[in-house]
């Protein structure tokens, strides 16, 4: 099975389970509201794909000249172009890019041997799915519970101190924040490493089969290479879930506050019951409900943020590939890595609403 | 009290998963590794088990047990160029051959750290006809492939036949720069003999056969009808590597080949190069000891920190890029020959190698670099710049005056030759307008804007480029902006439906003839002697303005050495072809 197939198949499997279970149990309103939003999720990404290629096209810049640099004569610009598509009529080079999107074919890239881009973004996914997930949880569990601890000690120095954090964390540029970790751990203190996936040497008695590193270390039990792997996920995974963690904060702390000033609070405060408990316990449990929503609505940041962060750690995942075709003109590259996203982000929204329909009974659609 | 115990645990928990991370061994310092964990594969080394004793499946690549502990000796080598075809037919970034030429060789290569040509698979430097059209080449006995394959020139001239059969289809269209304008056939009369015919007498056609393109691929990989840019590992050559393992766009394995017999034999069990997205990233793993060496490319603006880190060397690879200025001389105002030689004159190279790059590049004063067959300083003896007076001289002479200055547009990409490219064309524009009669607008354009606008010969009148040779020959630094590119500098824009152009004058022509006489020239004396007038009248015409010479260089960990025996120890053997020999390189404990 190919790294993407694999892939599809971890998030698309529990998905569809997920997706058939709300269809069958779910009320009409909701069912509807899926299969609306499903619909809906066709034009958004066609829109947006091809937005992408008008601006690519209008954007000056030509990927064939862009490649071969001064080099390149006439002649063999020509060749390439003619090779590519690129001389064929606008109008011709949509209607192939429509088919290719429609079909999650993607063709072929413009550039870097002008391999299959579905092979490119099956290389790349992974990594980048490697980084995002346990970036996404360390900026929910500071988020969260920073959020709620600010909210218990409100007004107190410890909520001016997480207030302070969430404002700056969130303003600092991801690009000097990963450098200035890799300069503390990776140089000064030599603990951690500060660049790639796995430890080259340890990188070669890895058996690649789902490109997820963690879960290829654990099916051929490379605990060595697990180690490996997870030293270098340390320093992206902090740098991008700091930076997405001040949302949280903010986020968490005014709906706890807000929970905190509700009725049944003060009535459980006079029954006596423990202010740990009534805010980890009962203010947080109601509040994280529009923090979800709110969780699917960062991926799209989540993503943004993985660009920046893989090009600091030198990271090959769809980010830094992103970067690196936009600066070639690789426009069916750059197109497919967005359509992609975009139906990344899509796909996650989808998925929050329907948990949180599932999270609170009381929302209707 | 169970709230702090609660926020205590998490915070011990932390703590464990920051210690146990921080505290696992550094493996990627081979050198601290026990001897006992060589790997079994490790074991098959070039000297331990007779080539011929080794049955070609005794080389099982990529099956090293997943538990097995690192290598003790294994090299990792950090770049940041990418690779473009591993299949030799297409191969054209310097990585591309880089790598190809490690893992395999060619009738003739270089000796290491030089340009010297010496015999690679053929017995000597070939037999060239009278006539100079036909190269004759006997092979050397015994040359066998990574997997233990013989090779043989029937094989070889099938395998090199692809750059005339497929070649000009492949991606990167190679073929059309390095063999389809030279070689008319490649022949195998018997099983020890390659005949290669050329079109035309080329005087520089061996240097070409040192390229990666010439090298003997294997047919098992490389097919005869289809470019494989990206094969999968194994990847086997003749050389005395071979890539065991090859994660795109993360790192390429290689291994010593078994098989090879020739005299440079790896002196390391492995050697991993590592890609990185960014030059700074690979700088601080260079400090941290992730990597052992950092290879291409640093822009030499971020050298200068490096060399201040104990521990570490940087290197300055005797070879590498130029940079120069492009003058159209068929658009206003570079079209007068005074207002180009006004600005040839005004131009302070030192000041720019110094102010911007403190001191990590050299002034250029020649198209063709110091060292190269005819090299001069033509630009300085002709020009003696910065010399403000004789540029006010040229630009009076054309009727230009402080009251009535020339204006002038210059345009450069940003990125693409580095950050500093905006300072030190800031630093021209201040020398030029230094004279009081020039005014200068400096223009910026994203590169792949840029490059089709300058070469197309129509819309900037000066522009700046770089340089790094195809083929490492003098001819190959000049050509390009006389008659192979020059649109606009020495010939005129070809007209509709013609891919060359006129010289633009008497002068242009006799440039032309000139090196149109040094390409066919056979006596390297008498070539040298072409080139010397060729950049005479290149400097009169200004064609173009060479700027400063970008050495390339290789910052290395202490315990990474490169052998004496050859040349630039210093730079780990690299020499002006800019090409690693890993067999060249050890590590010491």
């Amino acid at each position: 099975m190919s790294p993407i197939g694999f892939v599809a198949l971890i998030i698309g499997i529990p998905a569809l389970v997920l997706l058939g279970y709300v269809l069958i149990t779910g009320s009409t309103g909701l069912r509807r509201y899926i299969l609306t939003r499903i619909v809906l999720t066709l034009p958004m990404v066609l829109i947006l794909g091809s937005l992408v290629f008008l601006i690519m096209r209008v954007v000056p810049g030509d990927p064939v000249s862009s490649a071969l640099g001064p080099k390149g004569t006439p002649e063999m610009i020509q060749h390439i172009r003619e090779q590519l598509g690129l001389n064929d009529p606008i109008i011709v080079q949509y209607g192939r890019f429509l088919g290719h999107m429609f079909t999650l074919n993607f063709g072929n890239s413009l550039v870097g041997g002008h391999r299959p881009i579905a092979d490119e973004m099956s290389e790349r996914f992974p990594a980048t799915l490697e980084l995002i997930v346990p970036a996404s949880v360390l900026a929910l569990l500071i988020g969260i519970f920073g959020g709620a601890h600010a909210a218990s000690r409100r007004k107190g120095p410890v909520d001016y101190a997480w207030r302070i954090y969430a404002v700056v964390i969130y303003s600092l540029p991801i690009f000097w924040l990963g450098l200035m970790l890799q300069l503390l751990f990776g140089v000064k203190l030599g603990w951690l490493p500060i660049s790639g996936r796995i430890d080259p040497i340890i990188g070669t008695t890895l058996v690649h089969r789902t490109n997820i590193y963690t879960i290829d270390s654990i099916i051929s039990g490379n605990w060595l290479a697990l180690k490996s792997v997870l030293q270098h996920l340390v320093l992206p995974t902090i740098t991008l879930g700091l930076i997405l963690s001040g949302i949280f904060v903010r986020l968490t702390r005014i709906n706890v506050i807000e929970t905190l000033s509700m009725d049944y609070i003060s009535a459980a405060r006079a029954r006596g019951i423990r202010e740990r408990v009534l805010v980890y316990g009962h203010a947080l449990k109601n509040a994280l409900i529009p923090i979800i929503t709110l969780i699917g609505l960062q991926v799209a940041i989540l993503l943004a943020g993985a660009v920046l962060t893989e090009t600091v750690f030198s990271w090959p995942g769809m980010g830094s590939y992103l970067v690196e075709r936009i600066s070639q003109r690789d426009y069916n590259a750059v197109q497919s890595v967005i359509v992609v996203f975009a139906l990344l982000v899509a796909m996650i929204s989808l998925a929050v609403d329907v948990i949180y329909s599932l999270v609170d009974p009381r929302v209707r659609y | 009290m169970k709230k702090n115990r609660l926020y205590k645990t998490f915070g011990v928990l932390i703590a464990v998963v920051m210690i146990l991370t921080a505290c696992a061994p550094t493996v990627s310092q081979p050198i601290a590794t026990p001897p006992t964990a060589v790997p079994p594969t490790q074991a098959a080394a070039p000297t331990a088990v007779p080539p011929t004793a080794v049955p070609p499946t005794a080389v099982p690549p990529t099956k090293v047990p997943p538990t097995a502990p690192p290598a003790k000796t294994t090299i990792i080598i950090g770049v940041t160029d990418k690779i473009a075809s591993l299949d030799p037919a297409d191969a054209y970034a310097t990585r591309d051959w880089e790598l190809i030429r490690n893992i395999s060789l060619g009738l003739v290569k270089f000796k290491a750290g030089t340009t010297d040509m010496e015999p690679g698979l053929a017995t000597d430097l070939g037999k060239i006809s009278a006539d100079g059209l036909t190269y004759t080449f006997t092979l050397k006995d015994g040359i066998k492939f990574g997997d233990g394959t013989p090779l043989d020139a029937t094989i070889y001239a099938a395998q090199l036949n692809r750059l005339l059969t497929i070649g000009p289809t492949c991606p990167n269209d190679v073929a059309d720069t390095l063999t389809i304008p030279y070689v008319k056939s490649i022949e195998a009369p018997d099983a020890k003999t390659i005949v290669i015919t050329l079109k035309n007498p080329v005087a520089y056609f061996i240097q070409i056969l040192t390229t990666a393109p010439y090298v003997a691929s294997d047919p098992k990989t490389f097919k005869a009808d289809a470019c494989n840019l990206f094969p999968s590992a194994p990847i086997y050559g003749v050389g005395p590597w071979f890539i065991s393992q090859y994660t795109k766009d993360e790192q390429i394995v290689l291994e010593p080949n078994p098989y090879y017999t020739g005299e440079l034999k790896p002196q390391v069990k492995q050697i991993i190069v590592k890609d990185y997205a960014d030059p700074q990233t690979m700088a601080l793993a260079v400090q941290n000891g992730e990597i052992d060496i950092a290879w291409r490319q640093f822009s030499p603006e971020q050298l200068t920190p490096l060399k201040s880190v104990a521990g570490l060397t940087v290197g300055t690879v005797p070879g590498g890029s130029i940079r120069y200025l492009v003058l159209n001389h068929t658009m206003k105002p570079t079209d007068d020959p005074n207002v180009d030689k006004a600005i040839a004159s005004a131009i302070d190279r030192n000041e720019i190698a110094d102010t911007v790059y403190g001191g990590n590049v050299s002034p250029l004063y020649s198209q063709i670099p110091p060292g190269w067959l005819g090299a001069t300083e033509v630009f300085d003896t002709m020009y003696a710049s910065p010399n403000l007076d004789a540029a006010k001289k040229y630009l009076e002479a054309s009727g230009y005056s402080a009251s009535n200055p020339l204006k002038l547009e210059m345009w450069y990409p940003p990125e693409h030759y580095g950050a500093s490219t905006a300072a030190w064309m800031e630093v021209i524009k201040k020398q030029l307008e230094a004279t009081g009669e020039i005014q200068v607008t400096l223009k910026a354009q994203e590169w792949s804007t840029y490059v089709p606008a300058l070469t197309g010969g129509k819309a900037y009148a000066v522009g700046v480029l770089g340089w790094f040779f195809d083929y490492p020959d003098s001819s190959n630094y000049m050509t390009p902006w006389v008659y192979n590119r020059g649109e606009g500098t020495n010939i005129t824009i070809p007209k509709e439906g013609s891919s060359y152009g006129d010289p633009i004058n008497d002068k242009a022509k006799q440039l032309v003839d000139l090196l149109s006489k040094a390409d066919t020239e056979s006596d390297q004396a008498k070539r040298a002697d072409l080139y010397k007038q060729a950049q005479d009248l290149y400097s009169d015409l200004v064609v173009t303005i060479p700027l400063f010479f970008n050495a390339e260089h290789v910052v290395y960990r202490a315990n990474i050495k490169g052998s004496s025996t050859f040349a630039y120890p210093e730079t780990l053997n690299i020499g002006p072809d800019v090409m690693f020999n890993y067999a060249t390189l050890s590590v010491t404990p």
